[in-house]
This record gives C-alpha cells, sequence and structure tokens, in this order.
C-alpha cells in the first residue's frame, strides 16, 4: 500500500471545476457518525462505491412495507419521514442535510418501517447492501467498528421509543 | 451395456472393411519388406560375382521398386490405423458418455466432475490410439518376424537357431515385469482420481479458500497426491526402461553369435559370403519387429489397464429405463398420483421417506409442509422419478412410477428444483431447454412460438426483466440492420412527445454539449469508430488521431488526466484486487491493474517525462475511457470540457478528409452500434441519479414499443441476452423464474415445485401464487414443497412432514384448528 499520508488532496481538483465526485463523497460520509471511525484510506472506497439520486419535492425515497436495499445521507434539500396507516399517516420527523438514514437496509433484507418522502427537491448519497457487504468481507476490521456504531444506533432508538410508549405498555 | 465390452470386442465390431483391407495391404508390406533380402544376396552371389552388368541394373531396380512401395504401404497402414484408432475412440467416448449421463443422481453425489472429465478425456484416448493398431501391428510384426525367420533358416538353420536361442528366455522375464507395471498402473490411475477431486473440489469451494486464506491447507492436499503420483511414476518409469535395456541387451548378443560363428563357418569356406550378408541384414531387420511387437504388448497393457479401471467405474445400471421397448408414443398421462407406504432408505439404513401414503386426483393441488430434514425434497423428487424407491408403491394413474421410462416422464412431468440448474446460453435457449429435449425425442409438435414464449414469461414476472436486457443491449453490427433502422423509426417520435419534458432526465446527444454519460474518446469524436484501428484502445497508436490531439492541445491535459486516475485509481484498489465487484466503477480492469502500478510507480519517481512510449500510450488510454458519471476519482475542469467540444468540428473535418470511414458520426438518423438500445430510442443516455425517472422514461418506452410493434422483438433482442456460467449475469430470482418458464413451457400433467418460489420477492411471488390458483387449476396436477405457509392456503390438500412420516394431513383451516404441528409451524414462521 502506498503511504496513507500523501493522498490528502484525492483527486485532480483543477481551479475551474472544483473536486472530483470521489472527494466530495468523502467529505459528506467524514461528517456521518456511523462512518467517522473509519480511516480515510479505507473511508475513500466507501467514498467510491456511492452512489447520488435526485427526487422531486413530493416523490418518496422510499415507502413503508417495501425492500429496499440502501441508505441513504441527505445532501442537499428537506425530507419527512412518515408512518403510514390504513386509512392516515403520521409525520415522524423531518430529515436535514447532512443526515443519514435508512441505513437498517445495508445490514439485512428488510421491509421499510416508515415511508420518506422529499419535502423539496432533494440530493441524496446512497450506498447499496451489495456494496457494504464486501467492503465488511474485504476489511472485517474496519467493518465491525460501522456495525457496533450501527447496532448503537438501533439501541438508542428502540430506547426512544421504549420510553415513549411505556405508559402504554403497562397497561396495554 | 457399454462399461461390460471387452477392449477387443471394439475392434472386432467396428470398421470391419477398412481393417480387412489393412491386413490385405499388411500381407503385401511383409511380401515387400523380405524381398530386398533375396535382392541384396543377388547382387551379391549373381551380379558382383558373374560381373553382370544387366542383372545388376535389374536387381537394383527391383530393390528400389519393393523399398519404395514398402514405404508407401507403411505410410497408408498407419493413416487407415490412425482413422480406426480415433474413429473407435469416438464411438466409445459418445457411448460412454450416454451411457453415463443415464446413471442415478445418488452416483454422482460420490463423483467429482473431475474424474468423470479426467475419465472421458486423457484416460480413453490411450486405449483409442491403441485400438487404432491393435490388429495391425501384431499381424503386421508377427507375419514379418516368422517371414525373417523362415528365410534365415532357409539360408542357413545352425546360424538361425542360435541367434534365436535367446528370444525364450525374454519372454519368460518380461511378462513378470510388466505385471508389476500394470499394478502401478492401476495405483496411477487411483491417485490421478484422487487429485482431480481434490481439485475440482477446491475449484468449486473457491469463495471458502479466499474467505479463510486457506491456501496452505489445499496446497497441502495436492500436494500429498503430487508426491504419491511423482513416485508412482518414477517406478513405472524404472520398470519401463528395465524392459527396454533387456530387450536391447538380448537384440545385441545377437551379432556377437553371428560374427563368430558365422566368421568361423565363413573361413572355413561352409558359408558363401552373400548369404552372410543377407544373414546379417536379415537379423538386424528382425530388430524392428520385434521392438514394435514389445512396444506392442506394454502398449496393449497399459491400454488394458485404463480401460477396465474407466469402464468398471462407470459400470452402474440406470435405474430407470430411457425409451420404451417397443414402438409407441409416449404416454399422455391425466395426472392421478396415488402413493402407498413409500419407503425411501439411503445409506443402507437411513430411512428418509417412511410408509408414506396419499392420493391425488388428476388437478388437485397438494402442499407439502414440514421442517427441514423431513423428507419434504425427496419424497417430490421420487415422485419426480429422480430417485428411485426401495419398498411401497407409486402410481400414476395406475401404473408404476419405476417402470415408466425417462421419456414418459419427461413428456408429463415438470421438476423445479429450488436452486434450478442454468445453462451457459442464451435465456431462450434455457427456458426452451425442456421443450427442445421433447422435440429431439421425435414425439412433440415441435419449438413454441414466439408468441408462446413471451406468454410464459409474462405468467413467471420475467417480462420486465427480459425487457430491460434487451434495452441494455448492444445491437450486432451488420446483423440486426432491420431493427436498428426500425429504432432509429421512434426516436423522432420518441424525442417529440416527451423530448422536452424530459430534458433534466435524459443527456441527449447534442454536438453543442459535453457528454457526461459517454468516455472521451466518443466525446471527442462525437462519433463511433468503423474500423478496428479506430476503436478506444487502439487509439492512442493512431498516428492520425495523435497527430489531431497535438494540433487541437488536447495531449497534454489528457495526458494529466490519464496520469490523475492511474494514480488514483491503483491507490484507490490495490488492496482488493481479488473482487471484481470493486473494478465495475473503475478505468483500470483487473488485470490491467500490476500494469498501471507499474506506470505509477515510475511516475512518483521521476513525473511523466520520463515514461516510454508505450506507458504514455497506456496513460493516454485511460484518458480516453474516462467517463464522468462513472469514473469518480476525477473530474475534468470545463475549460476542458469547453476545449473539446470545439475540437469535435475540427476532428469531423480531418478525418472526412483524411480517412473517411475510420468514424461514424452521431447523427440523428443513424442508428449508434456502440450503444444501448434504450440510447438509440432516446438519442442520449438516461442520467442514472434519478431512480423515479428512469422508471418513468422506460414505461414511455414500452409504450412506444408496443404502439409500433416492436415490443416482441425487444423482448426477442432481452432473450438472446448471455446468462454466463451457472447464470452468474442473473439474480437467484431470475434464474428460478427461469426454470418455472422452462417447465410450463411444456405444459406438464404434474408439476412439482421443490421450493421453486423461494427466491422471489414478494411482488412475483405472489404473481406464480395467482397463476397456479387460476391457470393451473384442474390442468396439472401439483405437488408443492413449501416453507411458508400461506402460500398453501388454497390448496386441495396439506401434507405436514416430520422425520420422513406425514403427521397431519388436510385442508388449511382444517389443520390450522387441529392446534398441532401445521399450527405451530404457522404460528412460528
Amino acid at each position: 500500500m502506498s503511504s496513507p499520508v500523501d493522498h490528502d488532496q484525492t483527486c485532480s481538483a483543477s481551479e475551474q471545476s472544483g473536486r472530483c465526485e470521489l472527494e466530495t463523497n468523502l467529505d459528506v460520509l467524514r461528517k456521518i457518525p456511523v462512518f467517522s471511525g473509519i480511516p480515510l484510506q479505507r473511508l475513500k472506497l466507501y467514498a467510491y462505491l456511492c452512489k447520488r439520486a435526485r427526487y422531486g419535492a413530493g416523490e418518496f425515497i422510499f415507502r413503508q412495507g417495501d425492500p429496499d436495499d440502501r441508505g441513504y445521507v441527505l445532501l442537499s434539500g428537506r425530507a419527512q419521514i412518515v408512518r403510514e396507516y390504513e386509512d392516515h399517516s403520521v409525520f415522524l420527523n423531518e430529515l436535514h442535510t447532512g443526515e443519514f438514514f435508512g441505513g437498517l437496509a445495508l445490514l439485512s433484507d428488510i421491509k421499510r418501517l416508515f415511508s420518506v418522502k422529499a419535502a423539496t427537491d432533494i440530493d441524496c448519497l446512497t450506498l447499496d447492501r451489495e456494496s457494504f457487504r464486501k467492503m465488511l468481507i474485504q476489511f472485517p476490521e474496519v467493518g465491525i467498528k460501522v456495525l457496533d456504531l450501527m447496532i448503537r444506533r438501533v439501541v438508542h432508538m428502540e430506547e426512544k421509543l421504549m420510553r415513549k410508549h411505556i405508559h402504554e405498555c403497562i397497561y396495554g | 451395456m457399454v462399461t461390460q465390452k471387452s477392449l477387443f470386442s471394439w475392434v472386432l465390431e467396428r470398421c470391419r472393411g477398412l481393417q480387412l483391407l489393412l491386413i490385405v495391404m499388411i500381407l503385401f508390406t511383409v511380401f515387400f519388406r523380405v524381398f530386398p533380402l533375396e535382392m541384396q544376396k543377388r547382387i551379391v552371389n549373381v551380379a558382383i560375382r558373374s560381373r553382370d552388368i544387366n542383372a545388376l541394373l535389374t536387381y537394383c531396380g527391383l530393390y528400389i521398386s519393393a523399398v519404395v512401395t514398402a514405404g508407401i504401404l507403411k505410410y497408408v497402414i498407419n493413416v487407415v490405423q490412425g482413422y480406426i484408432g480415433q474413429k473407435i475412440l469416438y464411438e466409445m467416448r459418445d457411448q460412454l458418455y450416454a451411457h453415463i449421463l443415464s446413471l442415478p443422481l445418488s452416483f454422482f453425489r460420490r463423483t467429482s466432475p473431475g474424474l468423470v472429465i479426467s475419465s472421458l478425456t486423457s484416460e480413453l484416448s490411450g486405449p483409442g490410439d491403441f485400438l487404432g493398431s491393435a490388429l495391425a501391428v501384431p499381424i503386421i510384426n508377427l507375419l514379418t518376424l516368422i517371414m525373417f525367420v523362415g528365410y534365415m533358416i532357409y539360408l542357413n538353420p545352425l546360424l538361425a537357431v542360435l541367434s534365436f536361442a535367446m528370444y525364450p528366455l525374454e519372454i519368460l522375464i518380461i511378462p513378470v515385469l510388466q505385471k508389476r507395471y500394470n499394478k502401478l498402473n492401476q495405483d496411477r490411475i487411483n491417485v490421478t482420481r484422487g487429485m482431480s477431486n481434490a481439485i475440482g473440489e477446491a475449484i468449486s469451494g473457491m469463495h471458502e479458500i479466499h474467505g479463510n486464506a486457506s491456501y496452505p491447507i489445499e496446497n497441502r492436499k495436492l500436494d500429498g497426491f503430487g508426491s504419491k503420483l511423482f513416485a508412482l511414476r518414477h517406478r513405472m518409469n524404472k520398470n519401463k526402461y528395465m524392459v527396454k535395456f533387456i530387450n536391447n541387451f538380448f537384440q545385441s548378443l545377437g551379432p556377437f553369435i553371428l560374427f563368430l560363428v558365422g566368421g568361423y563357418l565363413s573361413i572355413r569356406g561352409r558359408l558363401d559370403l552373400g548369404a552372410l550378408v543377407a544373414f546379417l541384414s536379415a537379423y538386424e531387420k528382425l530388430y524392428d519387429p520385434w521392438k514394435e511387437l514389445m512396444d506392442y504388448y506394454q502398449d496393449f497393457q497399459d491400454s488394458r489397464v485404463r480401460y477396465y479401471q474407466v469402464m468398471n467405474y462407470f459400470d452402474y445400471s440406470p435405474e430407470f429405463q430411457l425409451k420404451p421397448d417397443e414402438a409407441r408414443e409416449p404416454y399422455l398421462l391425466k395426472g392421478k398420483i396415488e402413493i402407498n407406504d413409500l419407503d425411501f432408505v439411503a445409506d443402507g439404513n437411513n430411512r428418509i421417506l417412511d410408509r408414506v401414503s396419499l392420493g391425488l386426483q388428476p388437478g388437485e393441488q397438494l402442499g407439502v409442509v414440514g421442517l427441514s430434514g423431513s423428507g419434504k425434497s425427496t419424497l417430490a423428487m421420487v415422485i419426480g422419478q429422480l430417485y428411485s424407491y426401495t419398498r411401497g408403491h407409486v402410481l400414476v394413474d395406475g401404473m408404476e412410477l419405476k417402470t415408466l421410462t425417462k421419456l414418459d416422464v419427461s413428456h408429463n412431468m415438470g421438476y423445479v428444483a429450488q436452486h434450478p440448474f442454468i445453462f451457459d446460453d442464451s435465456i431462450k435457449e434455457n427456458i426452451l431447454y425442456s421443450r427442445k429435449s421433447l422435440s429431439l425425442s421425435g414425439h412433440d409438435e415441435g419449438l413454441p412460438s414466439r408468441d408462446e414464449i413471451l406468454r410464459v414469461i409474462d405468467e413467471v414476472g420475467l417480462t420486465e426483466d427480459i425487457l430491460r436486457f434487451g434495452l441494455n443491449s448492444v445491437l450486432e453490427r451488420k446483423v440486426q440492420i432491420v431493427l436498428a433502422r426500425k429504432i432509429v423509426g421512434i426516436r423522432e417520435e420518441f424525442y417529440r412527445r416527451w423530448g422536452t419534458q424530459l430534458v433534466d432526465d435524459v443527456e441527449f446527444f447534442d454536438v453543442k454539449r459535453f457528454l457526461h454519460y459517454t468516455n472521451i474518446a466518443e466525446n471527442i469524436s462525437f462519433g463511433y469508430p468503423n474500423r478496428a484501428d479506430c476503436e478506444l484502445e487502439q487509439l492512442p497508436s493512431n498516428r492520425l488521431f495523435r497527430r489531431f490531439l497535438d494540433e487541437v492541445g488536447l495531449t497534454l491535459p489528457l495526458l494529466d488526466l490519464g496520469q490523475q486516475l492511474a494514480k488514483e485509481t491503483v491507490s484507490l484498489l490495490e488492496d482488493i484486487q481479488d473482487d471484481q465487484f470493486f473494478f465495475e466503477m473503475s478505468p483500470i480492469a483487473r488485470d490491467e491493474l500490476e500494469v498501471y502500478s507499474a506506470i505509477v510507480e515510475l511516475l512518483s519517481k521521476g513525473g511523466g517525462e520520463h515514461l516510454g512510449r508505450k506507458e504514455q500510450d497506456a496513460i493516454l488510454k485511460l484518458a480516453l475511457r474516462f467517463t464522468s458519471s462513472r469514473h469518480k476519482m476525477a473530474a475534468l475542469p470545463s475549460s476542458l470540457e469547453m476545449q473539446i467540444i470545439e475540437a469535435r468540428r475540427l476532428f469531423f473535418e480531418r478525418f472526412a478528409a483524411e480517412d473517411p470511414g475510420a468514424f461514424i458520426f452521431y447523427h440523428p438518423d443513424d442508428y449508434l452500434y456502440t450503444h444501448s438500445l434504450m440510447d438509440n430510442i432516446l438519442f442520449g443516455h438516461l442520467k442514472a441519479d434519478r431512480p423515479r425517472a428512469t422508471e418513468e422514461i422506460q414505461n414511455h418506452v414500452v409504450n412506444l414499443l408496443h404502439e409500433q410493434h416492436l415490443f416482441a422483438e425487444v423482448m426477442e433482442v432481452g432473450l438472446s441476452f448471455q446468462v454466463g456460467s451457472k447464470g452468474d449475469r442473473l439474480s437467484g430470482g431470475q434464474k428460478q423464474k427461469i426454470a418455472l418458464a422452462r417447465v410450463l413451457l411444456k405444459q406438464p400433467r404434474i408439476l412439482i415445485l421443490d421450493e421453486a418460489t423461494a427466491s422471489l420477492d414478494n411482488r412475483s411471488q405472489t404473481r406464480i401464487q395467482e397463476l397456479i390458483k387460476t391457470e393451473l387449476k384442474g390442468k396439472s396436477t401439483l405437488i408443492a414443497v413449501v416453507h411458508r405457509l400461506e402460500l398453501v392456503k388454497d390448496y386441495d390438500q396439506i401434507i405436514v412432514m416430520k422425520a420422513g412420516k406425514i403427521v397431519e394431513m388436510g385442508q388449511y383451516e382444517e389443520l390450522l384448528t387441529r392446534k398441532g404441528l401445521f399450527y405451530e409451524l404457522a404460528r412460528g414462521s
């Protein structure tokens, strides 16, 4: 492996066009807690495997109950997390630029527990499960770190959920 | 059965006419071999002694014509021999392979592919070569030998007897050595088999080996066989050359005796000189047939061992008859199934099915559920006649299943396994597989029409996949001209209807814009190569092109870009060379990484000026491949994009003037053979980052194709998609759908699905379920092994299995209310 030091400046940043996609992806990933612990040289590979996606205002990024194999980072715009019931929907939360969501799909082939809808035109960075798994296989020591943080996130959410519903549970 | 034929029966039964011809030619050759000896004697004794020039010329003439004739005959004999041998080998292989294919599945559980391959290829080729010469060589050489011996006795009986005295001794010693050799040879074949097993296993388990980095373990396994093989081979060689040594030794004893005794007799005047010369020549000539006989003997032994070793290994009978004995059409079954006290015992005492009984009327649907290992799949396989059964009865339309031939079964049953096998061919060939087999048996109405194929594809939910394959296909130049023209025909219509609305989602091929979804080479030429030397890979060494790059000042910026790409890509991917996956978004292919690593090394030492021409070209090639939407590791400055756009006009002028016909330029009225069908309809490229738009545009395209009656043709293109080895390029779901289509296409009276929808997504599974409920209901008797219980809700009958027994039987609701195992399974899942 070549020395990691001299690679901080990744790509052909030329005067007019600025920076390459890999570089901007890398900057985004670095700011996301789940990925922040990964050494730069490896994080670059995640940045390399990410893809861009655009959605118009009002479009669904994914729907509750659908299978999906990607995790998303919101690059620009706002999106809403919505829980859909048979006759109505409940607005749960709003997502802002730089937030990572839908990451559970990277771990397993699950159905979405909620829908995400673009509130404005939005840009996303996405990573699919196959890429994520390939990285896990190639660099288990890095993968374990990511998994660890992801699972913490899930536990944290569960905790929040429990606290929210605790009064219902006692009687329910 | 082919495996019980003796080695020589092949010689005696095949090519009889040719063999006869061979023997006749041999008789002549033998004569022409001895005849020159007599001439020799006469030249010395008659012509030279009586100083008769005429006689000398006559004898010499006869001598040379005999020698030439013998030579020509020998050539013809060799050719015929070779022909016979190869012909026999060809038939032997065909027959043995046909036999192997008919062997029971259980046989292949313990037999590796490697063993079958080496048996059919290398092990059999020795006997094949041998068989060609099996008759000719012994006859020709024995006869020659006898003729020579006879001639020598005629010359001088005493000398003859003396010079042959050694041979009986040799005949005693050599077979003993040969026997040892044969034993070693047998061992060698067994070790080689072990070795091919080990290699075969390692290759099919390669992911496990890579995953565990267990290279040393596998190496050691092979090394075990390798060293054994080495030792065996060495001992075999020692044996073989010992035989040769003994043979040579006895041979050279002959002249020794001849000179001693013959010389003595000659001095004493009891033997004339001519006779001695002829005698010596005769003895020398004796060596060849004798040696050939010895070689033949060794060859024969070797072939015998190989042949029987191979044949014995495959000497099993098929479980079922392939075709009916009498000439009759295959049965047309109604699909009634009755199973009485069916047992299936594997490996002697492992009871997998235990007194299973059930009955199904034609058209009824049976669901088979249970824990894994309960015998569900085995039951399905027994009903599908893939396994034979030990005890009990399976009656189909009242006939015992065991006694039906494979032909009957294949005409009436369809079986889909959980992991169906997909052959390395097009989707179409894979789907037609079952129908093709039926039509080859000669009892079928022939191959299905395109509409029939498309209908089945739609039934199993493959239409979208195939359409996508079709739209992504690159048409073959000069072959698919008609379709190409039709596609160009709908281009304008598409643009007229949706062009303006899709500006954000499609990158139309516009000469005034830089194309981010197209590589730099085509961005510069705004066209595609029409000749091999203008292909992207060759462009760096195309003089005209290089001159053009210099002229428009693009050489340096492109070399910069190439260097950048090389550096970034090598540093990114050098640690993960073993997985092709990571190279899909890379301008450097996996097998090129090493070359570019070396170039990057050079660059880091001394910069771009130190590169040789070859390296410069490689760097330029990388830049030409660069597609900005795909290769994220570099970005083009917008000034360079502008420069490239401006260069297009000059490029067009230059090439139109100096090398017209080198490129075909993008034109709204021409098909672009370097682009996919979809790109051609759009005259542009779909931007990848709008998932919703992609769907929408695809719908537009499909509608348009339907309107213009082109849909079936595009599907046809999609059907010719090559699936790769074992269907590598397909998803698990696609493979299952293909297997289902394959079976549905033959509309079997009895359909067996062994978790055949397990890899499908929910939507496709529902679709198949719907098909079973409506289309197939009443038409085919269905036996479906399923894991997800809700799939069998509407079935006529459900059996629940546990440890080889049916523990519950009934309909869905009935079984739920019984609160037994089915209820538990339903609750658990």
